[in-house]
């Protein structure tokens, strides 16, 4: 691509980033035009259906992926913040599995959609935006997803990145699953089974 | 492209920051583009009926042959989830980036839901399933009438179900007295089956998953296992962090994403392999590390036919056309193995290899230490090659010689790229040699045996095999074979030297394609049958460690689409062969099985139980007693084997319940780079997609990761041919030329000298370029090495 080619293409994707960055903005103290809204609906953008994992958003970096999605997650100058690994915590066989075995790449950055192969017509389950079952108003809602791969509450109920509707409301309790139980079972108990 | 993973290594802040700021434009961008269809989905959301209420149910993986257990979340008659099971001891839960996307395989707009007849002016009829079973059956009576059943073939795949398999072995052999039955797996697997068969005359590997956590060294064969098998070398990665010590070591001819992990690369030259095991062996006699106790007990020496004027490569002069090379095995001895070797000196080999001496004797440190389990795997690098099974059998000498075998951690392991290469095309034997449990149609008593399960008079099953895929191809192309049925696989992407099988109009043959989507095979059929896939329809897969495992029934498939078995029952009932499937129409998958099973049964191949396997997430045969066998030949673990301690090679009847080493020389490939071809072209697979993408390039997220096919350049040969990354090239063969874009330092880094490219492209067929050398024994095509050259275009 020739530089007046690059000049154009460049200030093409600054006005299409200014004209949807004026959607809904999550404030951030010391960054006044803080962070796009992080939503449930855009964690659905980037995945097949709830509890796929998600494509990557962003272009390779030319880092290790966990210099930025330590256990912490990291503000990085010009990108935006990189959330912490839900993975930090996990033991076994998800503990060190390659990051690319299972996240791929999205849509090259700044580059038109690559055109699918063929249309596809699967409708993947749709997270569950109620909360997860309470006993009653104010009792802890259980976890409702499976907690492996996902042993890091904080990376994704915390932080920037953590979307308003799963955000807690008591960042600093750390033993999350005191109160929050993970559900081995749908059923019901029944003596003698 | 521009996809690489090559970034997973550190680089420096400063470098890390340029970059950042480059692509900061970019991202903000996408973000957007996250936030629109965020907003879709928020329209659409509106409409979503929640609560959601799932089923679960379990199920293996559709793709490749490591067999992870997942759980299939249904809802309203569609699949809509996956998870890994974490009941499933293959997988304990985790899955790769295929697995993940599993259920939209399903729903691929296109999907092929009618048959369809070509007309003469290349439009399609649609047409009900009675008028396209009724041609079917025609086709292949008024040919055999005609022809003989040396005129009619089946072409299967290591994708079908055990079910389908059976179907079409007692159809073709027991009903049509036609051999001529081949599976894809002669793509794949052929190699493997060769190397097993003649070294323990029983098919597939002594260990199993567990021998990830057991083993010390993992020395991998040309084996890309971070792609290929990825949650297998998760294991590994997991056991290497666990316990420390554990070392990997990767074997290859370019640098991929495993060589990353690897405590210790080493690349050698294509196809000097064969070089390198001979120059591992040589140094394991030479300083005394041969386990002498075992070799006595449980190995004999073999030696077959070494002279390269005889054996050929199967592509040249009056091979291209019939390749029918056997081999004549006589007794060999350890003296003459040692006198064997003495051409394998470590600076001999070196100069073969490439490979340095102290890498060499560091090789032969690790196989030759007693005090550590050596577990080797291989997969398509060993298999896919001019002298696969020789590649096969010397891996396994390996373990022979140093009595690492048949043990928890230490066992030659032979990876499988198919759901159900073993379980199907191995198993049930859908070669155009074999039967059922390791029987063969040129023994008598075999053939006898299959006869009597199937109540056929003696004598029905032809005792000449018939043609293996390459000449069944080949033998279609010349007119030879006229009805050609293909099930579950793509080949006129995947058939090296492609271009000489394209099809003219009227050409007086008769194709038939069952698929569930539109390929460039079912683009070359004449009828073309719309199949269910995976969940639409019960199945049985088996999977690299011999274990066998089955799933019901879950959705519906779409339009008329019907399970590839009850395709063949219709034809068979139609032809007039009902009998051979009393069942009744529908409850014929649990008798066809029982039916099945009688073949293992007693003769160490014993599958569980069709209710068993119903309810267990698999069962790693053989199944004795409801229990099954992690580690067959090996004492406190196989039943058939009534030793104390130690390993008992029971299968080998033919070598006196031995294990058979065999000595196999170093042979050059038929193809190498010269003045006009000066690069080596390797082809092969991806992370994301599956074989010839039919299924995965209709997945969003696995299309949008890798497009399209590209060829990756080592970075000093671009600079020296002023090629840059992106820059489109031609690559041209003896046989065809495909123009592609670089990939320079990406996820792959081929050496100097030679290029990788990944055949799942159907519109960039890289097969156009590739060569029909074959493995002398297996013949199971070399699709790793041929010679190519360059040119810049634009």
């Amino acid at each position: 691509m020739n530089g007046r080619l690059l000049r154009v293409a460049a200030f093409g994707l600054v006005a299409l980033a200014l004209a949807c960055g004026r959607g809904e903005r999550v404030p951030v103290p010391g960054k006044p035009e803080g962070y796009a809204k992080s939503s449930a609906a855009v964690r659905a953008a980037r995945r097949l259906y709830d509890g796929a994992p998600p494509v990557i958003p962003h272009r390779a970096l030319g880092a290790a992926c966990t210099e930025c999605h330590n256990e912490r997650g990291l503000e990085v100058p010009e990108l935006g913040y990189a959330p912490p690994s839900p993975h930090a915590l996990t033991r076994g066989l998800g503990a060190i599995a390659r990051c690319q075995q299972c996240h791929v790449y999205g849509d090259a950055p700044g580059a038109p959609a690559a055109k699918p192969f063929r249309a596809n017509t699967f409708v993947g389950l749709p997270q569950d935006l109620r909360h997860g079952q309470r006993l009653y108003p104010g009792a802890p809602p259980v976890i409702p997803h499976p907690v492996f791969l996902r042993e890091s509450c904080a990376a994704c109920h915390t932080g920037p990145a953590a979307r308003e509707e799963i955000r807690t409301s008591h960042p600093e309790r750390q033993r999350c699953r005191q109160c929050h139980l993970e559900q081995q079972t749908t059923g019901e108990f029944h003596r003698g089974s | 492209m521009g996809k690489e993973t090559s970034a997973e290594r550190g680089i420096d802040r400063r470098t890390f920051f340029e970059l950042a700021g480059l692509t900061g434009t970019a991202l903000v961008a996408f973000s957007c583009r996250d936030q629109e269809r965020a907003a879709e989905i928020e329209k659409g959301a509106a409409k979503s009926t929640l609560p959601v209420d799932l089923s679960w149910k379990k199920a293996p993986c559709r793709f490749c042959g490591t067999g992870c257990g997942v759980e299939v979340g249904l809802k309203d008659g569609r699949a809509v989830a996956v998870r890994g099971d974490q009941a499933a001891s293959v997988n304990k839960g985790l899955l790769c980036v295929k697995g993940y996307h599993l259920p939209a395989l399903l729903y691929g707009e296109d999907r092929l839901t009618h048959p369809l007849l070509r007309n003469p002016d290349g439009s399609y009829r649609q047409l009900g399933w009675d008028e396209a079973l009724e041609l079917v059956a025609s086709k292949y009576k008024e040919t055999l009438a005609q022809h003989g059943p040396g005129a009619v073939g089946l072409y299967g795949s290591g994708q079908w179900t055990v079910f389908d398999g059976y179907a079409a072995l007692k159809w073709f052999k027991g009903g049509l007295r036609s051999n001529n039955l081949e599976p894809n797996a002669r793509l794949c697997m052929a190699s493997a089956v060769a190397g097993f068969m003649t070294q323990f005359q029983s098919d597939e590997p002594m260990g199993c998953y567990e021998d990830f956590e057991a083993g010390d060294d993992f020395v991998l064969w040309g084996n890309n296992m971070a792609e290929m098998h990825p949650v297998l070398f998760s294991r590994i990665l997991e056991t290497r962090r666990a316990k420390p010590g554990t070392r990997l070591i990767d074997l290859s001819t370019r640098r991929t994403p495993t060589s990353d992990y690897a405590d210790l690369y080493v690349e050698f030259r294509p196809g000097s392999d064969l070089a390198l095991a001979n120059g591992i062996l040589h140094l394991l006699v030479a300083n005394g590390k041969v386990d002498r106790a075992f070799v006595a007990e449980n190995v004999i020496f073999k030696r077959g036919i070494e002279d390269l004027a005889k054996i050929g490569y199967g592509c040249f002069g009056a091979d291209a056309e019939h390749y029918t090379f056997k081999d004549e095995p006589r007794d060999s001895s350890f003296d003459e193995l040692v006198a064997f070797l003495a051409d394998y000196t470590p600076a001999a080999v070196s100069q073969t290899t490439g490979v340095p001496v102290a890498t060499i004797e560091a090789l032969a440190e690790i196989y030759g230490n007693p005090d550590r389990g050596t577990v080797s795997l291989w997969c398509m690098g060993v298999n896919q090659h001019h002298r696969g099974t020789w590649m096969n059998n010397l891996i396994t000498d390996l373990h022979l010689l140093t009595g690492k075998i048949g043990r928890p951690g230490a066992n030659p392991f032979s990876l499988t790229g198919q759901p159900s290469a073993c379980g199907t095309a191995r198993e049930v034997g859908t070669l155009c040699d074999r039967l059922p449990a390791d029987l063969s149609v040129t023994n008598p008593e075999h053939r006898a045996e299959a006869e009597r399960i199937w109540s056929l008079p003696a004598g029905t099953i032809p005792d000449k095999p018939g043609y293996h895929t390459m000449d069944l191809f080949r033998a279609f192309q010349r007119g030879d074979v006229k009805v050609l049925w293909i099930q579950t696989t793509n080949p006129m992407v995947t058939l090296p030297n492609l271009l000489r099988y394209e099809r003219k109009p009227g050409d007086g043959r008769f194709l038939i394609v069952s698929d569930i989507y539109p390929t460039p095979t079912t683009a070359a059929a004449d009828l073309i049958l719309p199949s269910a896939a995976w969940i639409e329809r019960e199945g049985m897969f088996g999977n690299s460690e011999r274990r066998t495992q089955h799933w019901e029934k879950m959705v519906e498939p779409p339009g008329e689409a019907r399970e590839d078995a009850w395709q063949i029952l219709e034809v068979a009932r139609r032809m007039g062969l009902g009998h051979l499937f009393p069942w009744p129409a529908d409850a014929w998958h649990e008798p066809m099985f029982e039916e099945y099973r009688q073949f293992g049964l007693g003769h160490g191949k014993d599958l569980a139980s069709y209710a068993e396997l119903k309810a267990a997430r698999g069962k790693v045969w053989p199944v004795v007693d409801g229990k099954e066998t992690l580690y067959r030949y090996a004492a406190g673990y196989d039943p058939y084997v009534k030793k104390a301690r130690g390993v008992h090679f029971y299968k080998a009847k033919g070598y006196g319940e031995k294990a058979a080493f065999f000595l196999r020389p170093y042979h050059p490939p038929a193809e190498v780079p010269d003045a006009d071809y000066p690069f080596w072209l390797c082809t092969g697979r991806v992370l994301e997609h599956w074989h010839t993408g039919s299924m995965t390039r209709r997945i969003r997220q696995l299309h949008q990761a890798v497009p399209a096919s590209y060829v990756e350049l080592n970075r000093a040969d671009a600079a020296r041919l002023g090629i840059r990354k992106g820059d489109k090239v031609k690559v041209a063969s003896r046989r065809g030329e495909l123009v592609l874009a670089v990939e320079i330092d990406g996820r792959g880094k081929p050496p100097a000298g030679s290029v990788f490219i990944p055949f799942f492209d159907e519109s960039l067929l890289v097969n156009h370029l590739t060569l029909d050398a074959m493995c002398n024994l297996s013949k199971e095509p070399d699709y790793k090495k041929c010679a190519v050259r360059l040119e810049r275009v634009g």
